[in-house]
């Protein structure tokens, strides 16, 4: 589950950067067109990885509460890192992932 | 006037005269969450985890031998794995006055009274109020829809402002930020709680199907929509039931291995008693329609319950508004999101103070008054319930009456205190949270002196996580309440002229 919370701060992470003033905020200039559409590319791949997990671990129909759940608060997360520590935000978006794995491997 | 215009004051005077209302049934709700911990928690008899031996049978034996009068109606809950013990309710033929008691494992006796989790869930759907309460429940949840969707409406950068959250601009620029995002990000899980929520009494709320078709009579129209069995009083005496336990035994086997949740026996003095066996589960998000009902007497199968389309929609929606499906995982989203739900109604009567403090207007007082009295009083409250379920002694009559006068009581004192102090709310909110801090830290301290088995010491090396988390919950909003009180409590910094300029920027 610590993994579908991860793939989702990582989506929402990408969808943030994939605009102009939060991408000039934490990676400096202006993006360009093929990397805010690669970003969210990246978003939809996070969100659907994320939903298949859910529905792997709880199945479909509890599966789907979950991820729409935690998907909220990896967003509000994501909101509260941003306004007040903004640079651990992408710290935040690798450490998260490797913690999911590491908590799905042992 | 455009439609966003019309909207905005829709959403600022819809969204507001409900919103102390909404903010109690919310939290009331968030807490209840948790009621079945709560409920262990409040019960020191539970705390050792002990299971209960007894069965069906020896609870209906404690019924017949300390009631007399002619029951309508009663019911029991076998122990689950969150409520390690027996239930027992009854109703008294004619007076509609129900009663309840649990009982202890380890005696079988019933425990010292407790108003219990319970009362937080009583209060998030009726306010304690009975229908009327339902009514006025009914009536917030729809406003909350109508400021949902004005909400929408009158947002004008929803998806640019998405990730926005300005906390060091201006007082309401910075509040109008919290409020976007908590409404935005939070929007599906308010939406389809307040929905839901609302859908859960469509029967009382939109009653007029019910009249003209089946003449007011309530019980006729929900055993035919959900598909269950209903037996007319026939006025004569019963002949001796059959065993409980029995009956519980062959549903297990009916259901190929299913446990029971409510048993309930109505008119059990009757030749018409009928013993309807629930179906206990929460492997979905709908729980459980299979019914058996059985005649008292002879213990022969009368009806299967089958649940026709419509009322299996119902249960899935009021299946999600309850959350009793999933685990604790899916309480603890349900948990932090109700509290996002909350901090999105103390961010929107934030915006609508700062937008008035600057200029002026009419209200103001009243509006600091009410967020001092219900945004403070209700937590406070709460916790001061908390410590009345622990001081008040174990044999005392009306034990749980005197638990909800405590929670009254503390709230009017709360409120009084915040309507002298409304001139100076920031010191007001100071104080409170300084109170606030010591009742919900105080409280797994005094858990230890007054419970030999419930302490953190002793349920975390046990490993019992649903006790122990009540108190570490309480811990660490006992802690968060502290460090915001000292937060407060230091001289106010002069607004840096940094903040100004990043906003200029971000503006830009």
């Amino acid at each position: 589950m610590l993994l579908a919370f991860a793939l989702s701060y990582l989506a929402m992470t990408a969808l943030c950067l994939a605009m102009p003033r939060h991408h000039k905020l934490l990676l400096g200039g202006e993006p360009r067109p093929t990397r805010r559409r690669g970003l969210r590319a990246l978003a939809v791949l996070g969100l659907g990885f994320g939903l298949a997990l859910c529905g792997l671990l709880h199945g479909g129909e509890i599966g789907a509460v979950l991820w729409l759940c935690q998907l909220m608060l990896a967003g509000l997360l994501l909101v509260a890192v941003l306004a007040w520590r903004e640079r651990w935000v992408l710290p935040v978006a690798v450490l998260l992932p490797a913690l999911g794995v590491a908590a799905l491997l042992f | 006037m455009s439609l966003r215009q019309s909207m905005a004051g829709l959403h600022t005077w819809g969204g507001l005269l409900p919103s102390w209302l909404l903010y109690v049934i919310i939290l009331a709700g968030t807490i209840a969450c948790f009621d079945k911990e709560l409920d262990r928690w409040m019960r020191p008899a539970l705390h050792a985890g002990e299971q209960a031996s007894m069965g069906a049978d020896q609870v209906r034996d404690w019924l017949q031998r300390n009631v007399k009068d002619e029951l309508h109606a009663f019911w029991m809950h076998p122990p689950t794995e969150r409520e390690p013990y027996w239930r027992l309710g009854w109703e008294v033929d004619k007076t509609q006055r129900v009663q309840s008691i649990a009982f202890d494992p380890a005696s079988g006796q019933p425990m010292a009274e407790t108003v219990g989790g319970d009362f937080f869930f009583v209060l998030h759907y009726a306010l304690h109020a009975g229908q009327a309460g339902i009514y006025i429940v009914g009536l917030a949840g729809m406003f909350m829809l109508v400021a949902l969707v004005s909400g929408v409406i009158i947002h004008r950068r929803i998806f640019k402002d998405f990730f926005t959250l300005r906390p060091r601009a201006n007082g309401q620029r910075a509040w109008l930020d919290a409020h976007n995002l908590f409404g935005v990000v939070g929007f599906p899980f308010h939406l389809v709680l307040a929905y839901t929520g609302v859908a859960i009494f469509v029967s009382s709320y939109m009653p007029a199907g019910l009249q003209v078709a089946y003449q007011n009579d309530v019980e006729h129209f929900f055993s035919e929509v959900m598909g269950a069995y209903h037996r007319e009083e026939l006025h004569r005496p019963a002949a001796p039931p059959v065993s409980l336990d029995a009956l519980v035994a062959e549903s297990r086997q009916r259901w190929g291995g299913g446990e029971p949740g409510w048993i309930s026996v109505h008119h059990p003095g009757d030749a018409s008693a009928v013993v309807d066996i629930r179906r206990f589960g929460t492997s979905r998000i709908a729980q459980p329609k299979e019914t058996l009902t059985y005649d008292a007497a002879s213990g022969e199968l009368l009806h299967r319950q089958q649940a026709p389309a419509g009322y299996s929609t119902y249960s899935w929606l009021a299946g999600l508004h309850m959350a009793q499906f999933g685990g604790s995982l899916v309480r603890a989203l349900y948990l932090l999101l109700g509290l996002a739900g909350c901090a999105l109604l103390v961010g929107g009567i934030q915006v609508w103070l700062r937008k008035r403090e600057a200029r002026g207007g009419a209200g103001i007082g009243v509006v600091r008054a009410l967020n001092g009295a219900v945004f403070a009083g209700l937590p406070l409250a709460s916790l001061a319930l908390l410590w009345g379920n622990r001081l008040i002694p174990a044999g005392l009559a009306e034990r749980a009456s005197a638990e909800a006068w405590v929670f009254v009581g503390s709230w009017l004192l709360v409120a009084l205190w915040a309507v002298l102090a409304r001139r100076q709310p920031r010191r007001l909110l100071s104080q409170q949270l300084a109170l606030g801090a010591v009742l919900a830290s105080g409280l797994p301290l005094l858990n230890g002196l007054t419970s030999a088995q419930g302490h953190l010491l002793a349920s975390l090396p046990r490993g019992d996580w649903a006790l122990a988390g009540v108190d570490l919950f309480l811990l660490a909003g006992g802690l968060l309440c502290a460090l915001c009180a000292w937060h407060l409590a230091k001289p106010q910094a002069v607004a840096p002229a940094r903040g100004r300029r990043v906003l200029a920027e971000e503006v830009a």
